[in-house]
């Protein structure tokens, strides 16, 4: 358990069609006592796979989430076609590939797919999964619960695993989105980003990817308890944390606001999950901000499914010998608003920033002096290595190495990845 | 009926004494090798017998027995051949018994009764105490090396039997055609900008620290790794002796024929074994890549692709300066004193230090990042990022410092190491860096914060020091003035550069 506050109590029992009166239980509403990962339920289970006919549909849903292969295109398409009940026994006698929806999904490979389905599903317990479930929040498309962003959506989830607070999701919200191999400055920009949104009441929505995803919502997080709830979408199980070394981040930000998958927990993370992932991203975004990104990668993708979304959509502009800030200078090119501070930004969003008391505090360090002042200007606020800044000041790498040890030792600088970079702050 | 005739077998780079003993006496015919004879050994009874056949002369219709004394080691090879034939030949009085007392026989016999050379003439030389020493003819420059022994180069198992006779003269064979000089090594002058890479090299070279450049393909990380050796003084006397050993031990081709006097540049692929470096392999236990090195340059271009274990086997190497290799029959220690310079991309696809342009999964980095994390990483004193050269340098027309100005420095600084009685400033002990590197008030301030913000560790601290004791002699500064700051903040720089990278995921 994450410690989240005492769950609102459940509403009104869903609406779908497709959770019949049969559902002995409402469907996800007893499940909201958030956390991550399986919790042994109190009452010993009534919902042994005996007596699968009393199973809620979100159930089945779930289920059928976890089949091999399944992405959210394919479960839309059994969505469209029928109940969750009925969608598992097609799938499971092998015959997914003869609804005609699904075959337009599945394209020329369909008879295999399928047959992957009805195999997996042979050796799945249904029940078992749904219990399985008992420690998250599950929503299915119909649900009061579902995000109305997402069900408005053109490309709605059909089943939504939450971790933390599902409400964090309404409210105006910023998308920070950005390179993995981002610059110190990238990073520094996207915290600045995600105080300033989260101060001024706007939801931070990121990948929790490394890199600027990480930044922005460290960002977020450091405005303090008052601030917007940051709300993460990820790729893989809520219980699979990837990259491991996120975990804390990960359960902080559940704690605070809510992590949402479109994957069953123990979903491993796939290459091909992440343009989906993405496309929640911007889904759930009325602004859609790049701090830094190649030319291509997956925050272009982000771009192009809030472009399809009409979306506005901000670029952090870079420079032009950085690859990191390829992506958003050609973003730029291509008409893109320019993002210069977090105001430009909260501006976008329809909101006037909070008057900003980072920026104006002094800064604490010791202004450089002599050969710290010539190598800090020459250095700019592009990653430059060694070799080029002995180039720019004519010093001696003698000289280049002492002054730059007093401009790290003073925080002005910083050399972890190899090349120097500038603080912009201690 | 018994005669016996010197010679030796080969162990790692040593070579051991073996007496041939051969008795010919009553019984049905037959020829049996005794003494723990290999493979390689044992069929020299064919070789010798047709030999002896070839060159017109009797092989005896008796019984031969040959003891190979001491007869608990294991002899390999097929260098004994010669000397077991000789032996025959005196115990059948074909050739007096007397001429063949003092002369030791090193030499693989053709079946037509040619000489043919046999690896580590060097060494084997070395173990025979008999004042001549028979050898092939293409083996006698190598044979000379030694110096302490009387030379009979000869072609044939005949020229020996006859100059044994008193019946002609030892042969005088042509000295084989010199062969032809080896290329100097490459030139610093062709590298372009890369200042911080050239003072690297510069360093590595005068202070005997092992480098490590990391960088992107097409950054000039093996460029500057073949300019190494250029920079390194001429081998000493006993230093180039001990390289030809292992040279000849190894039956590695000595460049230019003869002594091998400019230091050794060995750049193993990585996929070579652990074997092939360290050594070990046959029952001769053949000197590795580690040993071939000795005295020079070990080259590992893309360390991230050796196997972990083989860069692994580094470590006791580096730490010690030899090389234990011990098998079930045997153990021996072979020299493996060498500079290590490595070459390796940060990560699979090479770009993870350019920002933004990786395109690696964040698990594929971390895999490829353990592999070099650690203590094999430890022990390189220069760590430093190669970045592909600004454009404008690579055009200029302007030649960067040549090899021989930068060797000049080099040997200067080497020369104020050695009057501190190391070899070099990275075999300055522990217990005496106070001494040899005293710090000045700046520069003791500067290493404080370092060690402070935890940008530097106490285990870095000592190789910080070192390192700055070279810069300072390169420099030209008093070999016994405290280090300024500039040469310990240089220091810090050339180590740190690209660790921050290589550790932040380990």
């Amino acid at each position: 358990m994450l410690g989240t506050p005492p769950p609102p109590p459940p509403p009104p029992p869903p609406t779908t069609p497709h959770s019949g009166p049969s559902d002995g239980l409402p469907a996800a509403d007893q499940r909201r006592d958030a956390g991550i990962g399986p919790e042994p339920r109190s009452e010993p289970t009534t919902l042994r796979s005996g007596s699968s006919e009393d199973l809620p549909a979100a159930a089945w849903w779930v289920a059928l989430a976890g089949l091999p292969g399944m992405g959210p295109a394919r479960l839309r398409a059994l969505w469209d076609t029928s109940s969750g009940r009925e969608a598992w026994r097609t799938v499971a006698a092998g015959r997914g590939h003869l609804v005609p929806e699904v075959a337009a999904v599945l394209g020329r490979t369909g008879a295999e797919v399928s047959e992957r389905w009805a195999r997996a599903a042979r050796s799945h317990d249904v029940a078992e999964r749904w219990e399985a479930h008992a420690g998250v929040v599950v929503t299915v498309l119909g649900d009061a619960l579902h995000p109305g962003r997402l069900v408005d959506d053109v490309e709605p989830p059909v089943v939504l695993f939450a971790a933390g607070d599902l409400g964090a999701v309404a409210g105006p919200t910023v998308a920070v989105v950005g390179t993995r191999r981002c610059t110190r400055a990238g990073a520094e920009f996207a915290h600045e980003l995600g105080v300033a949104c989260a101060g001024a009441g706007v939801r931070v929505v990121s990948g929790l990817a490394v890199g600027i995803d990480t930044a922005g919502h460290r960002g977020a997080l450091a405005a303090g308890p008052g601030g917007a709830p940051p709300v993460a979408v990820v790729g893989s199980g809520l219980d699979v944390v990837y990259p491991a070394r996120s975990r804390a981040l990960w359960a902080e930000v559940a704690d605070r606001g809510v992590v949402l998958s479109e994957y069953p927990l123990g979903t491993e993370p796939a290459r091909w999950r992440f343009p989906a992932r993405n496309r929640l991203v911007a889904a759930l975004a009325d602004v859609v901000v790049v701090v830094e990104s190649p030319r291509s990668g997956g925050s272009m993708y982000t771009v192009d499914e809030a472009l399809r979304r009409d979306r506005k959509v901000l670029a952090v502009p870079g420079s032009v010998r950085s690859a990191a800030s390829a992506g958003t200078n050609w973003l730029l090119s291509q008409g893109a608003e320019v993002a210069c501070s977090p105001d430009d930004v909260l501006t976008a969003a329809g909101v006037t920033g909070a008057a900003a008391d980072e920026g104006t505090l002094l800064d604490p360090r010791p202004r450089p002096t002599g050969d710290g002042r010539r190598v800090l200007r020459a250095l700019g606020w592009e990653p430059a290595s060694l070799d080029t800044l002995a180039g720019r000041t004519g010093l001696g790498l003698g000289a280049l190495a002492v002054a730059l040890d007093g401009l790290e030792s003073d925080r002005w600088v910083d050399r972890d990845t190899g090349r120097v970079e500038r603080r912009s702050r201690p | 009926m018994l005669a016996t005739v010197s010679s030796a077998t080969i162990l790692g780079v040593e070579g051991r004494p073996v007496t041939v003993e051969v008795h010919v006496g009553p019984g049905l015919p037959g020829f049996t090798v005794v003494g723990l004879p290999d493979a390689s050994c044992r069929e020299a009874r064919d070789r010798v017998r047709a030999a002896i056949l070839c060159s017109q002369l009797e092989w005896p219709n008796r019984r031969v027995t040959v003891n190979l004394a001491p007869s608990s080691e294991r002899k390999v090879g097929s260098g004994l051949d010669l000397a077991i034939a000789l032996a025959v030949l005196a115990a059948t009085e074909q050739v007096p018994s007397s001429a063949v007392r003092d002369l030791g026989c090193l030499g693989e016999l053709g079946l037509d009764g040619t000489v043919r050379p046999v690896a580590g003439t060097v060494s084997l030389v070395d173990a025979l105490s008999s004042s001549v020493v028979v050898v092939a003819a293409s083996s006698a420059a190598e044979a000379r090396l030694v110096g302490r022994h009387q030379v009979r180069p000869i072609e044939r198992l005949g020229d020996a039997v006859l100059a044994l006779r008193a019946e002609a003269p030892w042969p005088e064979p042509p000295e084989p055609p010199q062969a032809p000089p080896e290329p100097p090594p490459p030139d610093l002058s062709d590298v372009r900008g890369q200042p911080v890479a050239r003072q690297a090299l510069e360093i590595a070279a005068a202070g005997g620290h092992h480098v490590l450049f990391v960088g992107p393909p097409g950054a000039g990380k093996t460029m500057l790794a073949r300019r190494l050796p250029g920079l390194l003084p001429p081998l000493a006397q006993l230093e180039a002796l001990a390289a030809t050993r292992v040279f000849s031990a190894a039956g590695v081709a000595v460049p230019g024929g003869g002594l091998i006097t400019r230091p050794p540049f060995r750049a193993p692929h990585h996929s070579s074994t652990m074997v092939a470096l360290v050594g070990g392999g046959t029952a001769a236990l053949r000197p590795g890549e580690m040993s071939l090195a000795t005295g020079g340059c070990l080259f590992l271009d893309e360390l991230g692709e050796f196997p972990p274990s083989v860069v692994d086997a580094l470590r006791q190497p580096l730490e010690e300066g030899v090389v234990r290799v011990a098998r079930a029959r045997a153990s021996v220690t072979l020299p493996a004193r060498f500079l290590l310079v490595a070459a390796t991309n940060p990560c699979p696809c090479g770009e993870a230090t350019e920002p933004g342009a990786c395109r690696c999964s964040d698990a594929a980095r971390a895999r490829y990042r353990r592999r070099l994390s650690g203590p094999v990483l430890d022990r390189f004193d220069l760590r430093v990022e190669v970045h592909r050269p600004d454009p404008t340098a690579l055009l200029s027309t302007e030649p960067g410092e040549a090899t021989p100005a930068v060797a000049e420095r080099v040997a200067r600084a080497r020369a104020v190491a050695a009057h501190r009685g190391v070899a070099t400033n990275a075999a300055v002990p522990g217990e005496r860096l106070d001494a040899v590197a005293p710090l000045t008030p700046g520069a003791r301030r500067m290493l404080e914060s370092a060690l402070r913000q935890g940008r530097l560790t106490a285990r870095g601290l000592a190789r910080v020091r070192r390192v700055a004791r070279t810069i300072a002699d390169l420099d030209g500064q008093d070999g016994d003035a405290p280090l300024g700051a500039e040469p310990v903040a240089l220091a810090m720089t050339l180590r740190s550069e690209a660790s921050g990278y290589l550790e932040s995921a380990a």
